[in-house]
Formats: C-alpha cells, sequence, structure tokens
C-alpha cells in the first residue's frame, strides 16, 4: 500500500505495520485500557484484543491514510480529553515512523471498563 | 533551590482539626505555585505532541478543580475533596490533565464520608491517588507524573512512622518528590537523551510544593521574587527580550535599619519597575529591577529610605540589547547546500578564520587546528545532513589531512580531500570553486590553487631546537614559512617582518594577516603600521582570525 519507488526499488508499507505502531502508541495513552473489535460492542470486557489488527483499521486510499482505533477507555476519566490524546499520540509516533501525513484518525470508544465505581 | 525568608508567621496557618475549610486554601495555594512554575513545566516538554504544553495544561486542570471549591463554604473534607476531583475531571486537559484528575479521584475517594483529615487518612489518600491512577492506563511509563505519585505515596507512608502532624507528612514527602522527579531521565531514555527531567512529574512536585510553601508562610505568587542567598542570585542572566519598560537595570545593596517587611517591599518595587530579585546575606540585601528611564532613580532613593545604601550600580539595557544583536549579525553566514551541488566543509581553527571561510561560500565548519584535530567522528557529522553526495573538504592542517581522508572511506558520500596544509591554502582553493561543476574538475582546479599562495605562521616555540638551520630558543618567536622553519627572534614584530622578506612578499601583491586570539590588537596595528612601511607596493589586509597559539596567519599572494 503506501509505496514510495526509487531507482533502487520500492518501499512498501503494509497496513499492519502502521497498525502496530497505532496500536502501541494508543495503550500507552492515558486512560485506555484496551483495544476492541469494531463489531464487538457487547461483553466488552472480555474481548479485549492482543492482536493489532484487531482494534485498529488502517486504510489507504492512494492518497491518504486514515486510521481507525477501537479503544475501550478508563471509567471515571474524561473521555473526550483522552480520546483526543489518543489521536494525538497515533498521529506523532505514526507520522514519525511513516515521515508521511495521517489525513485522519478516528478514534471510537467502543465501552469503558469499571475498575473503581464512585 | 532558594531559600526564603517566612513573611508571615508560620504557626497560624497550621490549623486543626483539618477540615475542608482548612484544606481549601491549601488547594488553591497549588493552584497559584504551578500557575507560578507554569512555564518551567512548559519547557521541559519533549514531545511535540500537539496537545498543547504540560504546565498549561495541568494549571488548566488544577483551575477547574479549584473553581469548583472557590465559592465553597463546605467544612466536610470529604465532600470538598470530591469536588475538586469532579472540577479536575470536568476540566481535565491532555495526558497530564487527565492523570491528575485520576489522582484527585483517588484522593477524594479516601476521604469518603470524614469530616477531617489526619495523618493516617492523608497517607491512604496518597495511595489511592497512585492507585487510581495506575488503573488508567495498561502500559504504565514509569519516569513520568505516575511515579513521581508513586513515590510520593511511598514516602508519605515512611513519614507516618516518624509523625502522626498532617503537615509534617506533607512536609516531609516534598524531598522525596524532588527526588523521584530528579530519577525520571533514568527510567525514561527519551527524558535522559533530551536532558531534561518528565514535566507531568514537575508539575505534581510544584502542586505539592504550593501546599507547604503556603503552609510556612513563602510567597507564592511570583517565582522571581523570592528571596535568595546572596551567593547564589544570578543577575548576569540577561533577558533575550527586552520588554517595554525596561530599559535600564538598577542593582542596589542595601543594610535596612529596621527588619524588612518583604511584601511591603516587594508591592512598593512593583510600581517603579519589572523583573524583581531580592538576595540576602549577612543582613545585607541586594535588590534587583528593571525601570524604565523615567523611573531610572526611583528604586535607589526608595532603598534610602530603609537603610544604608552601600552600593548601586545602573546598566543601560537597551544600549546592551544593541551590542548583542550586532554580535548576533556577526554570526557564521554558512552557504545552504542545493541537492547535488558540491558543498564545501572547512576546518577552521578560529571563529575569525571562520568568517572568512563563511563568506568564501563553505556550507560547514568544523573547529579545529593545530593541537586540537577534530576527529574522523566529527568530521563526518559535519556534512552527513548536506541534501547532496558531492563534498568537499579542507583540512588546513596537515595534521588534519589523515583524519579526512580516513573520514572519506567511512561514509557512502563521495568525499573529497582537498589537502590545504593551512589556512591560507583552504582560502585559496575556495577562490576556485564552483558549486555547480563537474566534482572531478573542480577538485582538480582547486587543488592547483592550493599553490597559488605562500603561508606564513607566526607563533611561540615550545621548546628549544634547530631546524632548517635556524636556531631557537624556548618561547622565541618563530616563523613557519609553507611549514617550513624560517625565522626565529624574541620579537613578534621582528619575527613578522623577518618572515616576510625571506618570503619575498615584495614580489607579489596582497599580504593578509589573520591575528590570534591571544594577540593585543594594538601590538597587531604597530606591526601593521610597520609592514606597510617596508612593504609599500603591496596591498596589506588585517583580519580578526581568533585562532588560538598563532600570533599571525599570513596569506602571501
Amino acid at each position: 500500500m503506501t509505496d514510495e519507488t526509487t531507482q533502487l526499488g520500492s518501499i512498501k508499507i503494509s497496513p499492519r505495520a502502521i497498525a502496530t505502531i497505532t496500536y502501541h502508541a494508543t495503550l500507552e495513552s492515558y486512560g485506555v485500557v484496551g483495544l476492541t473489535s469494531k463489531n464487538l460492542v457487547n461483553g466488552l470486557a472480555q474481548v479485549l484484543v492482543k492482536d493489532p489488527t484487531h482494534g485498529v483499521e488502517v486504510t489507504y486510499d492512494g492518497q491518504n491514510i486514515t486510521i481507525d482505533i477501537y479503544v475501550v477507555i478508563e471509567y471515571g476519566t474524561r473521555i473526550k480529553t483522552v480520546a483526543s490524546s489518543v489521536r494525538n499520540t497515533v498521529k506523532y509516533h505514526v507520522e514519525k515512523a511513516l515521515g508521511l501525513p495521517v489525513a485522519e484518525i478516528n478514534v471510537h470508544v467502543q465501552g469503558l471498563r469499571i475498575s473503581d465505581p464512585d | 533551590m532558594s531559600k526564603d525568608i517566612p513573611t508571615r508567621p508560620v504557626q497560624v496557618l497550621r490549623k486543626y482539626p483539618i477540615d475542608g475549610q482548612v484544606l481549601k486554601p491549601m488547594i488553591e495555594a497549588s493552584l497559584i505555585w504551578l500557575r507560578t512554575n507554569q512555564q518551567t513545566v512548559n519547557a521541559l516538554n519533549v514531545f511535540p505532541v500537539p496537545d498543547g504544553d504540560t504546565g498549561t495544561n495541568m494549571v488548566l486542570t488544577m483551575q477547574a478543580a479549584y473553581d469548583e471549591i472557590a465559592n465553597s463554604a463546605e467544612h466536610n473534607v470529604g465532600k470538598l475533596a470530591h469536588a475538586v476531583a469532579h472540577g479536575a475531571l470536568m476540566g481535565a486537559r491532555g495526558n497530564s490533565g487527565v492523570i491528575l484528575s485520576q489522582l484527585w479521584r483517588g484522593f477524594a475517594r479516601a476521604l469518603d464520608n470524614l469530616e477531617t483529615l489526619d495523618a493516617q487518612t492523608l497517607v491512604n489518600a496518597f495511595h489511592q491517588g497512585r492507585n487510581t491512577a495506575y488503573k488508567g492506563v495498561v502500559r504504565p511509563v514509569e519516569g513520568t507524573i505516575l511515579t513521581v505519585a508513586k513515590d510520593t505515596a511511598a514516602a508519605a507512608e515512611n513519614a507516618l512512622q516518624e509523625t502522626t502532624d498532617v503537615y509534617e507528612i506533607l512536609e516531609k514527602i516534598i524531598p522525596a518528590a524532588d527526588e523521584s522527579v530528579q530519577r525520571t531521565p533514568e527510567l525514561l531514555s527519551v527524558l535522559r537523551d533530551a536532558g531534561v527531567v518528565d514535566a507531568g512529574g514537575k508539575g505534581l512536585y510544584f502542586i505539592l510544593e504550593g501546599m507547604v510553601r503556603y503552609l510556612n508562610g513563602l510567597p507564592l505568587d511570583t517565582a522571581l521574587i523570592s528571596v535568595q542567598p546572596l551567593s547564589t542570585m544570578k543577575i548576569e542572566n540577561f533577558p533575550d527580550m527586552i520588554e517595554p519598560g525596561q530599559d535600564f537595570e538598577v542593582v542596589v545593596d542595601f543594610r535596612p535599619d529596621l527588619p524588612l517587611d518583604l511584601a511591603k517591599f516587594y508591592s512598593d518595587l512593583e510600581q517603579m519597575g519589572t523583573s524583581i530579585q531580592v538576595g540576602e546575606g549577612d543582613g545585607l540585601y541586594r535588590m534587583h529591577i528593571h525601570v524604565p528611564t523615567a523611573k531610572l532613580y526611583e528604586p535607589i532613593e526608595y532603598t534610602k529610605t530603609l537603610g544604608v545604601v552601600t552600593k548601586a550600580s545602573i546598566e543601560n539595557l537597551v544600549a546592551q540589547m544593541e551590542d548583542i544583536k550586532t554580535e548576533d549579525e556577526s554570526r557564521l553566514n554558512l552557504t545552504p547546500v542545493e541537492p547535488g551541488q558540491i558543498a564545501v566543509v572547512a576546518v577552521a581553527p578560529g571563529q575569525g578564520i571562520a568568517r572568512v571561510f563563511a563568506s568564501l561560500g563553505v556550507s560547514g565548519i568544523i573547529e579545529g587546528g593545530q593541537t586540537m584535530n577534530p576527529s574522523t567522528q566529527e568530521i563526518l557529522h559535519s556534512f552527513e545532513n548536506f541534501p547532496t553526495d558531492n563534498i568537499f573538504i579542507l583540512p588546513n592542517n596537515k595534521n588534519i589531512i589523515l583524519a579526512a581522508q580516513a573520514a572519506a572511506q567511512l561514509t557512502v558520500k563521495n568525499l573529497t580531500v582537498i589537502p590545504s596544509r593551512t589556512v591560507p591554502q583552504g582560502m585559496a582553493a575556495m577562490l576556485r570553486l564552483a558549486p555547480d561543476g563537474d566534482p572531478q574538475e573542480v577538485a582538480a582546479e582547486m587543488t592547483s590553487a592550493i599553490d597559488d599562495v605562500i603561508t606564513g605562521e607566526i607563533t611561540t616555540a615550545t621548546r628549544t631546537v634547530e631546524i632548517d638551520g635556524v636556531k631557537v630558543l624556548e618561547g622565541q618567536i618563530i616563523a613557519l614559512l609553507n611549514g617550513k622553519l624560517a625565522v626565529a627572534s624574541d620579537d613578534l614584530n621582528d619575527t613578522t617582518l623577518g618572515l616576510l622578506k625571506s618570503a619575498q612578499a615584495d614580489q607579489y601583491e596582497l599580504i593578509t594577516l589573520f591575528y590570534g586570539a591571544d594577540v593585543q590588537r594594538q601590538d597587531v596595528n604597530q606591526i601593521t603600521d610597520n609592514i606597510r612601511q617596508s612593504f609599500t607596493k603591496q596591498e596589506i589586509e588585517v583580519k580578526e582570525g581568533g585562532q588560538p597559539h598563532y600570533h599571525f596567519i599570513i596569506s602571501i599572494e
């Protein structure tokens, strides 16, 4: 997908590679307790995924990279702030690693984990 | 850090029992002290992540937290803490703000339904804060605000062994929090690489320190007007920019007749100017202030009313600023490199020589020369970021040619060493540079130009020796002509003129002298005059070379 061709040959970066960067950056963001598959909206705590390609969707239309992230956030945090910090962190890490701009990052908050009810 | 002098009696601020209304001003103090140090925290940002600066985010979060209780008359400490946590949650900004809100959330939960705060509860609250904060992230990164929260909680628990006073526990955790902040670079490599401590951790430290400063009656509102030990007072720190109304810097040393009322002293000074600093040592005070021209003498007159002025000094900041600007303009103006062009890197032994090379069109300068040869690594670093593969290097010293050739073996770029053995040779070669030409042809052209110039170097002999038929005593001034010992005498003037004579400078057109860092300007003028008298037909140019060890580097062409 994301590729660059020079006289020496071409460089191709797979969506999976980008998903892996996204996955790790997301998990380092404060407030995120896991990623989850986008189709599983029920029983969230049980389905937190370990594989980076579930929970992250990377699409490339030939020009723009779009990343969709499906997260579970800790109950009691300010969800909007956490989500926007996920977006910023992922954008920073992916762009730093790729040297390519990311057009869109959508953070889907699929659920909350309640470890301490107030 | 600065040692401060209490401005208010200490006891009154430590009220018991600690209910909501006693806790409230402590939280306000946290906010104020954090805000005072906001820029300090901002300056620690490592990641250029565009979610704002850590200091600003934490201040906004604390502000939202305090706003929730600003008008509250709540005496129940648990309810008050919950209000703070709620405010922090609603106002959380950025990563650090979210973590801070979680710390408050845990803190508040530990105080649930409690009327007052005691030592055991405080320790529990720190632990709950830490636990709640750690639950909010899958992979807690150590060396961040989380680590500082953890270490602080542990310190609070230890302090409980020694005291059951809430205020004393708070005081005891401050050094631990500071230590924890200082340790963050050991735990997180990005901090170590950037040479900073963690911003969020530092912010948390200020929040805690603010409470303790309040309890000790120390000022919170401005970091600048704290009283420092006289010995550590740094007033040389020159501001980058002078704001309007900061025309003069006034520094007054004085011995007050009566104990100084610092709060009043500051507020009076604030009427006159800005950047106020006060230092104290052995009863002697030093006051520093920036004032507009109209109020130039006011601080001195004012201080005279308080006691005996022992010393006063005034400096014109605007004029100094102009000087600094001029200096900035004389900075190196290196030639930018276009892809595919030839880029030249020159080794220069002094600032002045570097400037001349820059004006001749080099794209990089490596500092070095006789007795300070740059390493191969330094040479490689000098050009690796250039967007071209064609790099020429002018070693300008026979000892550096080898290192340059070694660098050529180590780089993937096409590095050509133009074997200039002296600075004038390098300059002569630079005159033949055609950046867009064929690298091989240009290199040959530049190399041939090396011999167009005669180099004279004047230095001091470091030992007694006889070479090339010239006898030299240690400490004598010697002249090298194209690297060979030519003249030795006890006098700089005699040696310089002797060199020019043996070089038959009267057969050439231009003599350029680069004078070194340790030559007096008046000696330079004297010698130049003497040269002009002896060599009337030649053009004489004198330039600051700034090189060490060599009194003069002379080019004759």
